[in-house]
């Protein structure tokens, strides 16, 4: 892998809090999945990567270059924050106007540039609207907008899902897969699994500020397959649920719940015993009022990793 | 004088800044409150017009005195602390708390020049909430059948507006550094306008030389009472040095400002 962006001892520390402990990766071409429970340190990663913060020991560098204070890097950088923080007086196309012109470019550069953005994450029809008064969804989009409008190569897209919609959701998915494929080099954050699972298969895992596993997401999916799953469910009749579930033998525990109509199931193969549910509720004319996984996916891996 | 491209890109780039900064800086809270002291100034003008017209103070009184006490008093030391203060203060700050700062700080320019920008915007503002204020005054205070007073002291008004751009610029800049410097930062610039300006300036010897009220009121065309004080403890300072003094204070300021930017981290709470 050619390396765009490379960390090497690479520690951020507030204080007495450590944000990024020791870290070194090098990524190229593609999209990298940065994963992590909230607190694990994937914003501050992000933004050493961008050079809004500088290293409190070692070093980080895009492109050779180191990120601090570099700001000619962002000609080729483009950055969503996660925060949800507008000029909201402006328009859609007012915000990335002013933005893409400090980036350099002409007046009519800037407006067909600010206008291939918007129709990107389908804001066209919302270009004149203030941002204040765009849903949580579009305010979403149009931050995305305004990290690629100028064609950078590295995007780092910190939770760019968060609050969007299933349609957005899948569009904005369907772009990361599509700018990894054009050989951007693209670090996208999440703390939900399948989010990232659904963009790519590289990883880095992040927890207490360390990178504890990197490479094959599919690796991360065996972990959690391995490690018993807890899952809620509350039903018609608890009791001949556990029944039916004892003869599965990827389940490893039941326990029942004081008020009688719960149970909580722990599997170690989560996903056949999802598939399998239904058409055993069905076969025992059982009603399903709620299934929930009271488990952190992620979280049970990390416990299993630092062990 | 030719520019260099630097040059002429790092004005582009402050100006672009400024654009941005200006709307929210404009559309803000504060400038309820500033237009409210600036309707105040107007309304003291049209007091002192009623004075003159109806004779109701039996002395001597001229519209060059009623507009020289309004703008020593009202405007100078109390209208353009204000507006800085409260503008300059929040430059760097209501971006930070706000989080909009980073999309300024992931642009290929400099945070320096960022900071410049905010600067310009900030005299813009300044400048279009107070220049109205004393225009109107003088309006308030002069038109009338003989129009005379007002030829004469034309002068006047545009030297007044002179040492408002001076008083803007030497104030913007050092309340933009403090801004950029301090958490709390219109807390330390209350102290520094009302605390430290206001004592140390009327102390006799040279520190009162370490304020900016004091070279402002060395090249002011008034008399006033705070001058009076002043020359009772000691001399003015020569006009032609302090305005040379209010520049050197204004470029100073306004470049540690876009110095301690570059170099300062602006950690966002999460």
């Amino acid at each position: 892998m050619t390396g765009i962006l490379a960390a090497r001892n690479l520690s951020k520390w507030y204080g007495q809090v450590i944000a990024v402990n020791n870290v070194g990766f090098t990524l190229g071409a593609g999209v990298t999945g940065l994963l992590g429970p909230n607190g694990a340190g994937k914003s501050s990663l992000m933004k050493l990567i961008t050079g809004q913060l500088r290293p409190s020991q070692g070093e980080i560098t895009v492109f050779g270059e180191r990120a601090w204070n570099n700001p000619g890097l962002f000609r080729r950088i483009g950055f969503c924050p996660e925060q949800d923080s507008f000029y909201e007086r402006m328009t859609g196309a007012e915000f990335l106007q002013a933005l893409l012109r400090l980036n350099g470019y002409g007046e009519a550069e800037v407006r067909r540039r600010a206008q291939d953005a918007l129709a990107l994450v389908a804001l066209a029809d919302a270009r004149d609207k203030k941002i204040a008064a765009y849903s949580k969804g579009m305010r979403q989009r149009i931050k995305l907008a305004q990290a690629i409008a100028h064609d950078p190569e590295v995007l780092v897209l910190d939770e760019p899902l968060a609050g969007m919609d299933p349609v957005g959701r899948h569009e904005t998915i369907r772009l990361v897969r599509r700018w990894g494929r054009e050989g951007k080099c693209v670090i996208v954050s999440s703390h939900i699994l399948h989010e990232v699972e659904a963009m790519t298969s590289n990883i880095l895992l992040m927890h207490n500020g360390e990178v504890l596993a990197e490479g094959d997401v599919h690796q991360i999916r065996d972990l959690i397959d391995k490690h018993p799953h807890n899952i809620y469910i509350r039903c018609s009749d608890a009791r001949r649920l556990a029944a039916a579930l004892v003869g599965f033998d990827d389940v490893v525990g039941i326990r029942f719940h004081p008020e009688g109509d719960a149970v909580t199931v722990e599997s170690r193969r989560p996903d056949d015993f999802y598939r399998r549910l239904p058409e055993l509720m069905l076969e025992a004319g059982l009603e399903l009022e709620e299934i929930t996984s009271p488990d952190d996916n992620l979280q049970a891996v990390f416990h299993y990793l630092v062990k | 004088m030719m520019r260099s491209p630097g040059a002429a890109r790092t004005w582009r780039d402050a100006k672009n800044v400024a654009f941005i900064t200006l709307d929210t800086l404009f559309w803000s809270k504060k400038t309820i409150f500033v237009a409210i002291v600036s309707l105040l100034i107007i309304g003291l003008a049209v007091f002192g017009r009623l004075i003159l017209s109806y004779h109701w103070v039996n002395a001597p009184f001229t519209p060059a005195q009623v507009f020289g006490t309004l703008m020593s008093t009202a405007v100078v030391h109390f209208l353009v602390v204000f507006v800085t203060l409260f503008y300059g203060t929040a430059l760097i700050s209501e971006e930070v708390e706000g989080k909009t700062i980073t999309y300024l700080f992931t642009r290929p320019v400099s945070k320096a020049v960022v900071m410049l920008g905010k600067y310009l915007a900030l005299l813009w503002v300044s400048a279009l909430l107070v220049v109205p204020a004393i225009v109107l005054s003088y309006l308030v205070l002069y038109v009338g059948a003989d129009m005379r007073p007002f030829m004469q002291d034309v002068g006047l008004l545009a030297k007044d507006m002179g040492i408002v751009f001076l008083a803007l610029l030497a104030y913007g800049s050092l309340f933009g550094l403090i801004g950029a410097w301090f958490k709390h930062s219109i807390l330390a610039g209350l102290v520094y306008a009302f605390g430290w300006e206001g004592i140390v300036s009327y102390l006799p010897g040279f520190t009162r030389k370490l304020t900016i009220t004091h070279y402002i009121q060395s090249i002011f065309p008034h008399e006033n009472t705070a001058g009076a004080i002043a020359m009772l403890i000691g001399r003015r300072t020569e006009p032609a040095e302090a305005v040379v003094t209010l520049v050197l204070m204004a470029v100073f300021f306004s470049a540690t400002a876009c110095l301690m930017v570059r170099e300062k981290e602006y950690v966002l709470e999460q």
